[in-house]
């Protein structure tokens, strides 16, 4: 036995050096530029410009051909802390993406159980085509839907309001049962107690269905044996639910939620297609508060600032989550 | 298992009814799901000022007084003016290249990355890993594409929707799956790495090739924020951005003609959609793999 294990070392010994390797490789080296170059120039590079934002640098350095003005040091970031629509952004952004994740959770869970239960193979093949659906829509298709079957009517004074939207007109028809005065259409965009609710709705519309996708094939996953055992020992439908199919779509729901959770910060392009100047203190979150002040204010300064803070934020939420993961399932995330 | 249907009958009674319940839940979850896009449908196909309850795509036409079903003024507006036609071959060029260059950097990177033994293979693996962790941030990519002569360029935006490191990682777990005596038994008979990717991995991963290909068409297709920030002359804007164009009222596309602006608007929703529709049964199992394979190997 130890003979042989010293033959087998001595084949480990003998593997051929980095330079023979690196020249077997060679052909993989050349493969990979494409992809190294795509990768240094549009997400590496960028990384370096992280520095603008101990900086002042606008449309006017930009014109005069100067660089950014490094004099002001942390000052972007005390304009940060200081600033009310920072304040408000960020805690839009947690508001928003928090109530849309447990939202997200709670329905796609409970939507995900109801359909295996569903027996008939054909109604749930098309239960699911359609719950799909709506994912593979972009976020302006989604918004353009809602702003049509939400809106108040043509004129924004609210002069003619004879052209509701199919919601308005549903509830309005309601109303009109039970009053005599005419319906005043409810601005569901513009509102600001309103937008929140239709932005959770336009999500959940979307998203919820295709994300039954990984639970549906977790349940796939439970052995049969153990509603086998459950049934014999007197458990009905409902217990071997609760005590089974739950307990073992635990650690998906966990993975899925943690992931979700590190993600919370990059909420951006649903907002950004459904919101208006009109509700910006509960709408307007990170992403498009940097859009506003880089991209249409040209403060690029100031906004790298911004971004950065989000990016540090986003980097200590993912290594937590990959913490959480580690400690939970014993692997972690990235 | 039980799989008696009866509502009254003691021993089946609790199943039964849950078994209606569920059935009539589902079909109005359904409804929820379907209204919304076949009431825009309708509209498109009604050109009048008030739609309210209407769910038919019939409708009084105003120019001949009568009651018309299928009326597809907006659709003759859309595909006879080049304001909006133009978009929607923007989009349909960019899918395309999107799609095919997306392709490429996944395959090619996924077939370096399961080289176990090449040296620095490793690195390239952290420095793609890093990427989906933290990036520059909004500002210093403009301003990178700004100093490398991109803006507006279509390219701003093809390239960065190509290099998708999910995707990507997403390819490296296909091609892991292939049998690695396959590609001893090739290298053995004298077939070069590139021969090797072209003539074994590629054909054995056509079912990878159609999910991922799928998840690049469909981002590529629903683009819209990159032209927002990179492209600046209206020849080059896509459908996406000309369907958000018509509805923040920028100008009036129905001007001139005889055509509701909401008409248009819902139109103009239906066509930006109707590919997708088209192929979406089809491929739908193509999909699905790509999640699945993505959540069991994270």
């Amino acid at each position: 036995m130890a003979n042989n294990n010293d033959n087998f070392d001595h084949v480990i010994v003998n593997k051929p050096s980095i330079g023979q390797r690196m020249f077997k490789y060679r052909w993989f080296y050349l493969m990979f530029l494409p992809v190294a170059v795509v990768l240094l120039i549009f997400f590496y590079w960028p990384m370096l410009g992280v520095r603008y934002a101990w900086s002042t640098y606008k449309l006017k350095q930009i014109t005069l051909r100067l660089g950014p003005d490094y004099s002001t040091g942390w000052g972007n970031f005390q304009r940060l802390f200081t600033s009310d629509p920072f304040h408000s952004a960020f805690r839009n952004t947690i508001v928003l993406s928090f109530f849309n994740l447990v939202f997200a959770t709670v329905l796609t869970v409970v939507i995900a159980l109801l359909i295996n239960e569903i027996g008939n193979a054909w109604g749930k093949k098309i239960v699911q085509t359609v719950l799909y659906l709506p994912h593979f829509l972009s976020w302006v298709v989604a918004a353009s839907i809602f702003m049509l079957i939400l809106s108040a009517g043509t004129d924004a004074t609210g002069a003619d309001t004879s052209n509701m939207g199919f919601v308005n007109a549903i509830v309005a028809k309601i109303y009109n049962l039970f009053h005599n005065d005419p319906y005043v259409p409810i601005d569901f965009l513009t509102e600001g107690k309103w937008w929140r609710v239709v932005w959770y709705i336009m999500n959940r519309w979307k998203e919820t269905g295709w994300g039954t996708i990984i639970y549906l094939a977790a349940l796939s996953s439970i052995s049969p044996d153990l509603y086998e055992a459950a049934e014999i020992d007197g458990a009905n439908r409902f217990k071997q639910t609760w005590y089974i199919t739950v307990p073992s779509l635990m650690d998906t729901i966990l993975v899925v939620f943690i992931l979700n959770l590190a993600k919370i910060m990059n909420i951006f392009e649903s907002v950004f297609v459904l919101y208006n100047s009109l509700v910006y203190d509960v709408s307007d979150v990170i992403q498009t508060y940097v859009y506003r002040v880089g991209i249409v204010g040209n403060d690029y300064g100031y906004s790298t600032a911004i971004g950065l803070f989000k990016s540090v934020v986003s980097l200590v939420l993912v290594s937590a989550s990959d913490v959480i993961s580690k400690k939970v399932r014993g692997y972690g995330i990235v | 298992m039980k799989k008696k249907f009866n509502l009254f009958n003691p021993q089946y009674a609790a199943r039964s009814w849950f078994v209606l319940f569920n059935t009539i839940f589902f079909i109005l979850l359904m409804a929820v799901m379907i209204i919304p896009i076949y009431k825009i449908f309708c509209d498109s196909m009604v050109n009048q000022t008030v739609y309210g309850l209407n769910l038919l795509p019939r409708g009084l036409d105003p120019e001949t007084g009568k009651n018309a079903w299928f009326n597809v003024i907006a659709y003759k507006r859309i595909i006879t003016d080049p304001a909006l036609y133009h978009p929607f071959w923007v989009s349909v060029y960019t899918t395309l290249l999107t799609t095919f260059l997306g392709l490429l950097i996944s395959t090619l990177g996924a077939y370096v990355l399961i080289q176990r033994d090449m040296p620095g293979v490793k690195l390239f693996g952290y420095l793609l890993l890093f990427t989906m962790i933290f990036n520059g941030g909004l500002i210093p990519t403009f301003l990178v594409m700004k100093r490398v002569g991109l803006l507006d360029s279509i390219w701003a935006v093809i390239v960065p929707t190509s290099m998708n490191v999910y995707n990507l990682v997403l390819m490296r777990s296909f091609f892991e799956g292939i049998p690695a005596s396959l590609f001893e038994a090739a290298e053995i008979d004298g077939c070069t790495p590139m021969g090797i990717f072209i003539k074994i991995v590629l054909p054995l991963s056509k079912a990878a090739l159609a999910s991922i290909g799928l998840f690049f068409a469909v981002a590529a297709w629903s683009e819209y924020f990159h032209y927002v920030i990179y492209i600046k002359s209206s020849d080059k804007y896509n459908f996406q951005y000309k369907l958000r164009d018509l509805f923040q009222d920028k100008q009036d596309a129905s001007e001139g003609t005889k055509i509701n602006v909401n008409t248009l608007k819902s139109a103009a929703v239906i066509v930006s959609v109707v590919p997708f529709m088209f192929i979406y049964p089809f491929c739908q199992k193509y999909f699905m793999t790509g999640v699945t394979m993505g959540a069991v190997k994270e």
